[in-house]
């Protein structure tokens, strides 16, 4: 029995649509591309794509909606109010003006990057969409090096911001590119040595299964050092506060970004937030057990329709919800102490959880945690 | 990179206001700057000797609009020097009351957009809530939340409404609580301190030489406050220490804001109490005639200009919440002062920029200028 994930879901859509095009129109050559099946394949992807995209933007949409209100809580307000329910519609009016709006490039600017720029920043950020696993009918998430190649389209970033930053021909601009790019090249390396503990452990480089490997135990108790230093690592690619610098807006007015306005400052703004959703994703999937629920939990709760992407948004908001908080609470830090505490004392943590993990699987069995499957599963 | 000038202002987002900080960087390393003001400059003080001894007092609060009271304080007791007019008693503790809460709402202010120069975001909004509690008393006495137009020469406008001493005491019984949840989210945290110890470094006798008051000075140990030094108003009949730090630094001028609102919050107490049990007039009743309208009766000009007063020189100093203002007006007996000439107290911290930001990181220049407590509508008038 094959199992029904959203790409065969849209394959079959593919199908039925091009078939009632044939009969629609009654045209030979449409009724037949029914038969091709690189026609109907290619249709499949292509919806595949729009249903990612469209869930994809809209859950970052939401996103920025969950910050703007939890922010305001914290902040002893209560966030957008009157767009909407709850403000829920406020984010769709602010991309409603920033779309009508005009487009300004300065005048010595370099028109290719300053296009190019914002514009591969959103879409190498999207493309990480397409690699992730939301439950298990998503089996995108299972090529072998899933959270390799998703890893890789997520450290693009720094190259397009500084691209941007570059060709935007402002000093603030090229600071906070500069800052940019130094700040997420020292964070790549503890952020992939944090992934290296989990890979150990789960022995396997594909998305889904180190989310089956965690049905017995999540992996955050064991691997709390790579946990800690993922986390980190993560809010510094993120450019959230407390590390934010390349947009600190005290000094560098609004760093990288300073001379964007209308769409292509959209874009930054939703590139930002889908980078922000795919860290979440990131640490859900790793180290919270993805779309799985521990064994303590009423079947009720994880077995009805849709449980597992429930789940998963569930603890993706969580997960959001607790950078919120790091913003709301944490002044930022200088350029300086950021890279010393990347290189100084992020490095050696993740190394130490590295070495953790390959304890771990050594000992194979942990009196709390359980024992680890064999590797790959 | 190599070095390079960029202009910190007038249109940024860390000059709090309208000046230009020209600073020659090295990478991120702040090698000169060069501050620039007069973006803000609206001829105050020359508008004022057109203008009639109780109108200049609609200027004074606009010359700074966070602490708007304490000017209209120094112009006053400037004023009343060069006329030779004093107040009653009752309208001394009414100043000094208004003085305190506006030292109390001008750090809040400061407290706000200080922490949101570090990034830090909750606080900058808690501060502007806590100021807006300040705002609403002022506004349920004076009619206004910036500017008021409550003093007088000779006194003040108008007593305190029914009740106001309760709403006070509520409002400092909050703030009191509200302090410690400030100094939780700024001392207690660890990236605070990494960012503010031993940053902005003024040493006392440097300090002094650049004219440096207020806050910056006392946080450099220098035990300076014309409120005890050279009392004024009621200043020499309330309790209250004056708040030092001797680090010198970004977290030192913290500390000795956080202490003066404490303080500002204990002779509030007081006044609140004296103001309760001494009733009484809150303007001289011998007073000038013509100080009573604001402009001559039509037909009665030539009167007025005619009329003969003694002339006088009026040199007055009070501790602004920024710092140590001074006020001299020049009565040559017509009915406008013949000059009227400030010294702001951040025109003389601003210029001396240089001596505490040079060799930090760009990114220390807003908490530092942070810490100073800009208010450009004072450095320009």
């Amino acid at each position: 029995m094959s199992t029904v994930t959203l790409y065969s879901v849209s394959y079959d859509l593919a199908h039925d649509l091009l078939f009632l095009l044939g009969w629609i129109l009654h045209y030979g050559p449409a009724a037949a591309a029914v038969e091709n099946p690189n026609v109907v394949t290619g249709l499949g992807v292509l919806i595949f794509a729009a249903i990612l995209l469209a869930a994809s933007m809209l859950n970052t949409i939401v996103l920025i909606w969950y910050e703007r209100k939890l922010l305001g809580r914290f902040m002893d307000r209560r966030g957008a109010m009157h767009v909407g329910y709850a403000g829920l519609l406020q984010n769709f009016a602010d991309g409603l003006k920033l779309f009508r709006k005009h487009t300004t490039q300065p005048a010595e600017a370099d028109h290719v990057g300053f296009y190019f720029g914002p514009t591969a920043y959103m879409v190498s950020s999207l493309v990480i969409f397409g690699i992730l696993p939301i439950s298990t009918g998503w089996n995108s998430g299972a090529l072998p090096l899933s959270l390799l190649l998703a890893l890789v389209v997520f450290s693009f970033a720094p190259l397009f911001i500084f691209v941007s930053a570059w060709s935007s021909n402002n000093k603030y601009s090229l600071m906070g590119g500069l800052r940019s790019a130094a700040q997420m090249i020292a964070y790549e390396v503890p952020l992939l040595l944090a992934v290296v503990a989990v890979v150990v452990v789960a022995g396997s480089f594909s998305l889904t299964t180190i989310v089956y490997e965690q049905q017995n135990y999540w992996f955050w108790g064991p691997l709390v050092v790579a946990l800690v230093v993922f986390v980190a690592a993560m809010l510094a690619e993120m450019e959230r506060i407390p590390f934010d610098l390349p947009e600190a807006e005290a000094e560098l007015v609004e760093g990288w970004n300073t001379e964007y306005g209308g769409m292509l400052f959209a874009f930054f703004m939703l590139a930002d937030y889908l980078r922000a959703l795919v860290g979440s994703i990131l640490i859900v999937l790793l180290f919270l057990g993805g779309w799985t629920m521990p064994g303590w939990v009423p079947s009720a709760a994880t077995s009805f329709p849709l449980a597992g992407i429930f789940w998963f948004m569930l603890k993706t908001y969580l997960v959001f919800g607790l950078f919120v908080w790091v913003r709301a609470s944490l002044p930022r830090v200088r350029t300086d102490q950021l890279l010393r505490v990347g290189w100084n004392r992020l490095i050696p943590l993740s190394l130490l959880s590295v070495f953790l993990a390959a304890a771990l699987v050594s000992v194979r069995c942990l009196p709390v945690f359980g024992c680890v499957p064999s590797p790959g599963g | 990179m190599s070095e390079m000038w960029i202009n910190m202002g007038p249109q940024h987002p860390m000059t709090h206001g309208l000046w230009n900080l020209r600073v020659q960087i090295d990478g991120e390393l702040v090698r000169a700057v060069d501050p620039e003001m007069g973006y803000l400059h609206r001829g105050i003080e020359k508008i004022s000797e057109d203008r009639h001894y109780n109108e200049v007092i609609t200027l004074m609060d606009r010359c700074c609009y966070v602490a708007g009271m304490a000017w209209e304080h120094l112009y006053i007791l400037g004023a009343e020097a060069a006329l030779q007019v004093r107040p009653p008693e009752r309208a001394d503790y009414l100043r000094v009351l208004c003085d305190e809460f506006q030292r109390l709402g001008s750090h809040l202010m400061w407290y706000a957009a200080f922490v949101q120069d570090l990034g830090l975001m909750s606080p900058f909004l808690y501060g502007m809530r806590d100021r807006d509690l300040v705002l609403d008393l002022f506004q349920s006495f004076t009619g206004a939340r910036m500017t008021y137009e409550y003093m007088r020469v000779g006194g003040v406008r108008n007593d305190l409404p029914p009740g106001f001493a309760d709403r006070s005491r509520k409002v400092l019984d909050w703030l009191d609580d509200r302090f410690r949840e400030y100094d939780a989210l700024c001392l207690g945290s660890t990236i605070f301190r990494k960012r503010c110890d031993g940053l902005g470094v003024l040493k006392g006798p440097e300090a002094i030489a650049h004219g440096v008051t207020g806050p910056m000075l006392r946080a450099a140990g220098v035990k300076r406050d014309l409120r005890k030094d050279r009392p004024y108003s009621a200043y020499d009949r309330v309790d209250f220490d004056v708040a030092l730090a001797d680090s010198a630094d970004v977290t030192g001028r913290y500390l000795v804001r956080m202490e003066e609102m404490r303080q500002s919050v204990r002779i509030l107490r007081q006044v609140l109490d004296w103001l309760d049990h001494h009733p009484g007039p809150v303007v001289a009743d011998r007073l000038p005639r013509w100080l009573g309208a604001p402009y001559a009766p039509v037909g009665a000009e030539g009167y007025l200009l005619k009329r003969n007063y003694p002339k006088g020189l009026g040199l007055s100093a009070i501790e602004e919440p920024h710092g140590e203002a001074l006020s001299y007006v020049v009565n040559d007996g017509g009915e406008h002062p013949y000059r009227v000439k400030f010294r702001s107290p951040v025109f003389a911290n601003l210029s001396a920029a240089s001596t505490y930001l040079v060799g930090y990181h760009v990114a220390d220049i807003p908490p530092i200028m942070g810490s100073v407590d800009v208010c450009v509508g004072e450095v320009d008038r």
